[in-house]
């Protein structure tokens, strides 16, 4: 493990912009589950270093997002070494490869390895990439189309009715009213 | 019949399970000929009680209404009396499946490929995967799990549940060591529902694997239970679809804890009777049931209903259809006689009672277009003809007490000795068809003790019996009038929606809901008992029981619904609670490990998943890996920025489902959406987010293990 520098001397941004990405740096690695705070406090001022370089040439971005932008590039660069015999667009790498760690048990097994490209152990790279995981098993695809059934002649008579009158509220809405009217009056007819 | 097909089983006649036509036509021959008898018998007698001053046309209508109602009594009566002969008598039944598996055969490791399927929609994640974790474990311990493959079939539409769902699943597949036996998949569009989502699986997956076990969200199977239905399906080539008897288990209200005593108890002579009569024309039920997968994906295909929904369109209550196509296509639907091993649970209210009633009633009246298509098995005819009787029978009980207040109203003298004779003969044949059964069922429990050995256990149940009685007869005159509802509804053309089912209750009353939904009902109640105070006093006592249910239905709903349910006094005890099975056991001890967890501010817990997949790089990793990436989008670009944007300043209420289902299908928004949220600054973004930095990840040291209980299986 490198020796730990904690010299850092932004030229641009204010001490209250830089102790925010600092914090947020902070979060940012502890959501990686790294609780090597050593390692962690590496890559925070690694990762800082990078962003006041940048923000030096583009001072309107804040210094927070300097700091993930970084963060991203080395994740980046990192993954790209680990998967670079495989064919993956950029948010399937990073995926993957935040993925891959997480599943090789990265943070317990190796967190000071975490975005080392210098020392990568070779069983931490290998385990990362057979952690490729998909949600299902290989297709075998199959037909399943139903079949005609022949629902006999009341389903014609019946289907072109409901289709009336499901087109025409009114309609069924009356035939309702007829129904119940017909028994009201024969109520009426058998008490007057 | 044709050659089934898709079994691999050698030197076993291909027809094995397929009941022999002989004993299945004696067999219906037998029971319809009492229940014919019962009925004609009941309708005489209601017809020389009417006729005595000759039939008006309100009596006809009474007549006519009276004889489906005395037929499905006749029906529920006589397949409880066969059950329990069949239980009963020494001669072992020859269609009993359990005998055609014998020591050699158990002993036989199982090489066909069975895919366990779970299908789910916005269900509890953890009780989903505690159950299959359980499910899983109990299938290891059989030594014979090998050949089989789970699927979480996913139709979620709410986007933290789907998070969820991902990282419970690859938490368990961590934890059980399963990644390549759990599969988890989530459709896009949950087109056709359950149905189209099973149909989903068979189209991907189904040529892989010789049987599937379909189960519910809240089902539950023991291993060995499972072991012994693949073991039955190879036995038996002709049998298309298996189906267990699946008992209520978990349930914490009185409506819950009732309905599961009465299953345990008057359940498995049911079953027997059902099993009797139906031979190879039983019915599937949907889940705990294993499918011959190729015969289903060839014949079981559902086409659309003519007409638009509520009558047509989609078929709902795709299990009897399944059933009846699987029949129709050669392979018998076999009902498998099991006290043990099959699981699910029940509704926890009258109102989720009713909710739930409501779809099926739909589904039932649909079967209306089946029923006279060509080329069913009769028997298939009879069971749609059962399924739409169960609803429509309580618009005719309802019709045949408003036609018997009507004749109240309208009396006729009756002096005839011979009618008064009917009438008393026909009120005591009723009360026997109902109430024989029961008793029957309760003295045979009492003598065999098949429920319970300790006669303490015993005495019992004749308490708890007697007391279901007066749970059931209060509430079933307030399901008659929601279900003649739901059958009026459906005929009108009022559609229902698909909604989650709630198989738990928060602990409380709701009785704001309660209110809501049963005021009609108690108010009914109130100006019938005055109609009939008014029309005559004799009727109103004959009438009275019907009529207090529907006054005090309030009540009655807040009294099942609520917690206290008679446990500590032992009553409507199951053998499921007295004796928890392993697999129960396992799952209710990861279920109580997950109560105790620290739990975050409600408006995170309520975004859990949302708030991991932006937050997490894990969760953000394991979501953009599972998507599907299409080379266009549904929307816009500019679309999904500007949701993403406002998702990250005013927070996830601001959007609505729509919309963060629109951000969580697309794999660059969801990556970008992590950084953003990272990278802005705190007073950028809304004071759910700001709060969420700080303490998403204090509730468990990992965003997969929230939902789920810990237990490593050791290495």
């Amino acid at each position: 493990m490198e020796a730990l520098n904690i010299q850092f001397a932004p030229e641009t941004g204010t001490e209250e912009e830089w102790n925010e990405a600092y914090a947020r740096l902070a979060d940012y690695f502890r959501a990686y589950n790294l609780h090597n705070r050593i390692r962690r406090t590496q890559l925070i001022l690694e990762t800082l270093r990078k962003a006041a370089e940048a923000h030096a040439k583009e001072p309107e971005r804040p210094p927070t997002a300097h700091a993930i932008e970084q963060a991203r590039l080395m994740l980046l660069e990192w993954f790209g070494k680990i998967y670079s015999d495989m064919n993956l667009s950029e948010a399937q790498l990073e995926a993957t490869g935040r993925l891959g760690f997480h599943l090789a048990g990265g943070p317990v097994r190796w967190p000071q390895f975490f975005l080392d490209e210098e020392n990568m152990p070779e069983d931490m790279g290998e385990a990362m990439r057979s952690a490729l995981r998909t949600s299902g098993p290989g297709m075998q695809i199959s037909k399943m189309t139903p079949r005609d059934m022949d629902l006999g002649i009341i389903s014609d008579v019946a289907e072109d009715t409901f289709d009336r009158l499901g087109r025409h509220p009114l309609l069924r809405y009356s035939v309702l009213l007829v129904i119940v009217l017909s028994v009201l009056g024969y109520l009426y007819s058998l008490f007057a | 019949m044709s050659a089934p097909i898709g079994s691999q089983t050698a030197n076993i006649a291909m027809t094995a399970g397929m009941p022999p036509k002989r004993v299945s036509r004696t067999r219906r021959a037998t029971f319809f000929s009492f229940v014919g008898l019962g009925t004609i018998v009941g309708a005489w007698l209601s017809f020389i009680f009417l006729s005595e001053n000759g039939m008006r046309l309100s009596e006809w209508a009474l007549l006519i209404v009276f004889i489906p109602l005395y037929y499905q009594l006749n029906v529920g009566f006589w397949t409880a009396l066969f059950g329990v002969w069949l239980m009963n008598r020494s001669k072992p039944d020859p269609l009993d499946l359990w005998l055609t598996l014998n020591a050699t055969d158990y002993a036989q490791p199982i090489d066909a490929s069975t895919a366990i399927i779970m299908p789910v929609f916005n269900e509890d994640v953890t009780r989903v995967y505690e159950g299959l974790r359980s499910i899983y474990l109990s299938l290891e311990a059989t030594g014979q799990s090998s050949n089989f493959d789970f699927f979480i079939l996913s139709d979620s539409d709410k986007a933290s549940q789907w998070i969820e769902e991902e990282t419970a699943w690859l938490e368990l597949c961590r934890q059980l060591q399963a990644f390549g036996r759990i599969f988890y998949r989530k459709r896009r569009k949950p087109i056709n529902r359950k149905s189209g989502n099973v149909s989903d699986f068979c189209r991907r997956w189904g040529k892989r694997y010789r049987y599937m076990v379909v189960l519910d969200a809240d089902s539950l199977m023991s291993g060995a239970l499972l072991t012994s239905m693949v073991r039955i399906m190879e036995k038996n080539p002709g049998i298309g679809i298996l189906q267990t008897f699946p008992k209520q288990i978990a349930a914490d209200t009185l409506l819950g804890r009732v309905m599961q005593y009465a299953q345990a108890l008057y359940g498995p002579p049911f079953m027997a009777g059902l099993d009797y009569w139906q031979c190879g024309e039983a019915n599937f039920w949907g889940h705990n049931a294993i499918l011959r997968l190729a015969p289903f994906i060839e014949h079981c295909a559902l086409p659309p209903l003519p007409a638009n929904a509520p009558f047509g369109g989609h078929i709902l209550s795709h299990d009897f259809v399944e059933a009846a196509l699987m029949r129709k296509a050669g392979y018998s639907v076999r009902l498998l006689p099991t006290t043990r091993g099959s699981y699910e649970e029940g509704p926890p209210t009258l109102v989720d009672m009713l909710k739930r009633d409501r779809r099926w009633c739909q589904g039932n009246i649909q079967h209306l277009w089946l029923v006279f298509a060509k080329g069913w098995h009769p028997m298939s005819r009879v069971n749609f003809l059962h399924g739409i009787l169960s609803y429509v029978s309580s618009l005719l009980w309802f019709l045949f007490l408003a036609l018997a207040t009507f004749l109240a109203a309208t009396p006729t003298p009756h002096g005839d000795p011979q009618a008064l004779l009917a009438e008393e003969l026909l009120l005591g044949l009723t009360a026997m068809l109902i109430f024989l059964p029961k008793t029957v069922i309760l003295l045979d429990e009492v003598i065999t003790g098949r429920m319970f050995k300790p006669l303490k256990l015993r005495l019992l149940t004749f308490v708890s019996s007697l007391l279901d009685t007066v749970v059931f007869t209060l509430m079933a005159p307030v399901l008659m009038i929601f279900h003649s509802r739901f059958v009026i509804y459906t005929v009108i053309g009022r559609s229902v929606n698909w909604v989650t089912q709630r198989r738990k209750t928060d602990g409380g009353v709701n009785w704001s809901e309660i209110l809501i939904t049963f005021a009609g009902v108690s108010l009914l109640g109130i100006t019938w008992t005055a109609l009939g105070w008014f029309v005559s006093k004799a009727f109103l006592l004959w009438i009275s029981p019907i009529l207090f249910s529907l006054a005090v239905s309030i009540l009655v709903a807040a009294l099942v619904s609520g917690s206290r349910s008679g446990r500590r006094f032992g009553l409507f005890l199951t053998p499921e609670e007295y004796d928890p099975p392993t697999v129960l056991q396992m799952m209710q001890q990861n279920l109580e490990e997950i109560k105790d967890r620290l739990q975050l501010s409600p408006e995170l817990e309520r975004h859990y998943g949302l708030m991991q997949v932006c937050l997490d790089p894990y969760v953000n990793g394991l979501h953009v890996s599972l998507l599907r990436r299409r080379r266009t989008i549904d929307v816009s670009r500019g679309y999904l920025d500007k949701i993403s944007h406002r998702l990250l300043t005013e927070g996830p209420q601001s959007l609505n489902s729509q919309e963060l289902k629109a951000l969580m299908h697309d794999t660059d928004t969801v990556t970008n959406l992590h950084y953003r949220l990272w990278s802005a600054a705190e007073h950028e973004l809304a004071p759910f987010w700001a709060t969420a930095i700080r303490q998403y990840n204090l509730a468990s040291t990992s965003p997969f293990a929230h939902t789920l209980a810990s237990r490593e299986l050791a290495a």
